[in-house]
């Protein structure tokens, strides 16, 4: 579809021919971002998942004081506006030179998605037997080897869950890229796409294939483990 | 732990002490996280908004105290309150409509039919993408040539100005905040509904009820918990809502589709007023707590 075929005066209601060019060129001119998009994201799910996992365990088998302070503070970060953390990491991280890195764009996403991992991760450990764990400890296994030989191994349709979820939320981040990302170089893709509706102008033949572009990895999460979302989300949510 | 204790036989103190901090060597990463990037950036913002904190206090390094002059300045302008009522019109109209259009989809997908599990992947794919892809594609489905005033055209009526004039503006972000969120009520509701015994609705049909006595009488009130679940998850998400918004209108047109999020960064990064945004920001945590008192409150 054309830009003169999507707003001009011979308008229809279904296109006539489909541009291939237009999306050809949101390819070409978005692979630099889906890199960046690419190494935050994978970066933030796997530091998640690192946090996230033992904490889950420790919490809801190993029962340390103070669990369920933790817990309050968890559920209470789900219900702070991302304004709340934008501003104070965007002082923080100019003062240590973490704006305009990659790095400190993962740390900023993972305050959205810890919090989230280990609330779901909690919720579903809690329906996980804890005998496995204990007759690996009979056998002389320590806490650490039974976390890593049982617990891990049993945890993961969950871990798997979760790292997708703590992927895919850095993947459409808008709001972080925007305050902290002002180098071209290192835009992830949210933010070229939303830089292509400058002051000259929307570019509709490279806004509209490249906005379906950036939904590839979730449409490819659905489709591989939509019964895993159902279970998951509403484990995680209303338990 | 007793067990473990037992595979360690020397038993001594030591082995019990290290034994009893294990559980706080595996949240220890998750305790320093916390501290450091949740707890200590929630602290910072909350003190920012009692100092005055503008471009010229971020050059010089010191941010001067000023008690509770954010917040007047914040209550004072016309727009906050365009925002705050926007913000709960927002999450009203959002919720009402993701609730109502979730419990039918959810009533529908009780019953068997084919390509059932592919429906319900397809209904997830709207929660599941980038809010931005949904946004874009909204932006351009209600552009003034767009598709929808085609279709208007078409009956004779329009053109009208969808995003340029907010009267219009606003409802369209509260129409496609509802195709973004509905499915997150459905699948939540779904699931619910699922979770009920399948022999009280067997048991009230052989009594003669009909469909709808069923579900006002047993699927309602069997779904509140999760109901109350769902309404208050979606004024906590709602009440967020930030990139459909700045990227549909960015607030405007003249400020009118600003909610409390987008105005805060407005102030924050765009006027460059960091004491006054996280202001606006505590204010906005006030609200949420509020709405969800008021809603476990209704509820009893």
């Amino acid at each position: 579809m054309t830009p003169a075929e999507l707003f001009g005066i011979n308008q229809t209601i279904w296109p006539r021919h489909f541009a291939v060019e237009n999306w050809s060129r949101a390819v070409e001119r978005l692979w630099p971002h889906v890199r960046n998009s690419l190494l935050v994201s994978a970066v933030a799910s796997v530091g998640t998942l690192l946090i996230t996992a033992p904490a889950a365990y420790g919490l809801v088998w190993k029962k340390p004081r103070g669990r369920h302070l933790l817990s309050s503070f968890m559920l209470i970060t789900q219900m702070l506006p991302a304004i709340v953390f934008v501003i104070p990491l965007f002082i923080v991280f100019s003062k240590i030179n973490l704006v305009n890195t990659l790095s400190g764009l993962i740390l900023a996403d993972m305050t959205f998605t810890v919090p989230f991992a280990v609330i779901m991760l909690s919720a579903y450990m809690k329906e996980l037997p804890y005998e496995l764990v204990e007759a690996a400890m009979v056998d002389g296994a320590g806490p650490l080897r039974a976390f890593v030989m049982v617990v891990l191994p049993i945890s993961l349709p969950g871990l798997v869950t979760v790292g997708i979820f703590s992927f895919l939320i850095p993947w459409g981040d808008l709001i972080f890229a925007l305050s902290l990302i002002t180098e071209s170089g290192l835009q992830p893709l949210t933010l070229e796409l939303y830089k292509a509706m400058g002051q000259y102008g929307i570019d509709w033949a490279f806004l509209l294939p490249g906005s379906v572009l950036t939904a590839i990895p979730a449409v490819l999460f659905v489709i591989l483990a939509s019964r895993f979302i159902v279970a998951g989300v509403t484990r995680g949510a209303i338990k | 732990m007793m067990k473990a204790t037992v595979a360690n036989p020397s038993g001594s103190i030591a082995s019990k002490a290290r034994l009893d901090l294990s559980p706080y060597f595996f949240i220890l990463p998750f305790v320093i996280f916390c501290l450091v990037l949740l707890l200590y950036p929630v602290a910072y913002s909350l003190a920012l908004s009692f100092r005055q904190a503008t471009v010229e206090t971020f050059v010089s390094g010191d941010m001067p105290f000023n008690g509770f002059a954010q917040y007047q300045a914040a209550l004072a302008d016309p727009i906050f309150w365009r925002a705050l009522v926007n913000t709960i019109l927002f999450a009203f109209f959002s919720i009402l409509f993701q609730f109502t259009i979730g419990f039918l989809l959810a009533l529908l997908f009780q019953a068997n039919f084919p390509l059932k599990n592919f429906c319900l992947a397809l209904l997830l794919i709207p929660w599941v993408s980038p809010v931005l892809t949904a946004a874009n594609i909204f932006k351009g489905l209600f552009n003034e040539a767009g598709p929808i005033n085609r279709v208007f055209h078409i009956a004779g009526l329009g053109p009208f100005p969808w995003l340029a004039d907010p009267v219009y503006a606003f409802p369209s972000t509260i129409v496609a905040n509802i195709w973004i969120g509905f499915p997150f009520n459905f699948i939540l509701l779904y699931a619910g509904m699922r979770s009920i015994p399948e022999d009280i609705y067997e048991a009230a049909k052989i009594d003669g009820a009909t469909f709808w006595k069923r579900v006002t009488h047993i699927t309602f009130p069997m779904l509140q918990p999760v109901s109350v679940a769902v309404l208050m998850l979606g004024t906590i998400y709602t009440v967020k809502v930030f990139d459909l918004v700045w990227i549909m209108t960015g607030g405007g047109p003249a400020n009118g589709t600003h909610l409390l999020s987008t105005y805060a960064y407005q102030v924050g990064f765009s006027v460059l007023n960091f004491g006054q945004a996280a202001a606006i920001a505590t204010l906005m945590v006030l609200l949420v707590l509020v709405l969800n008192l008021l809603q476990l409150f209704l509820k009893r």
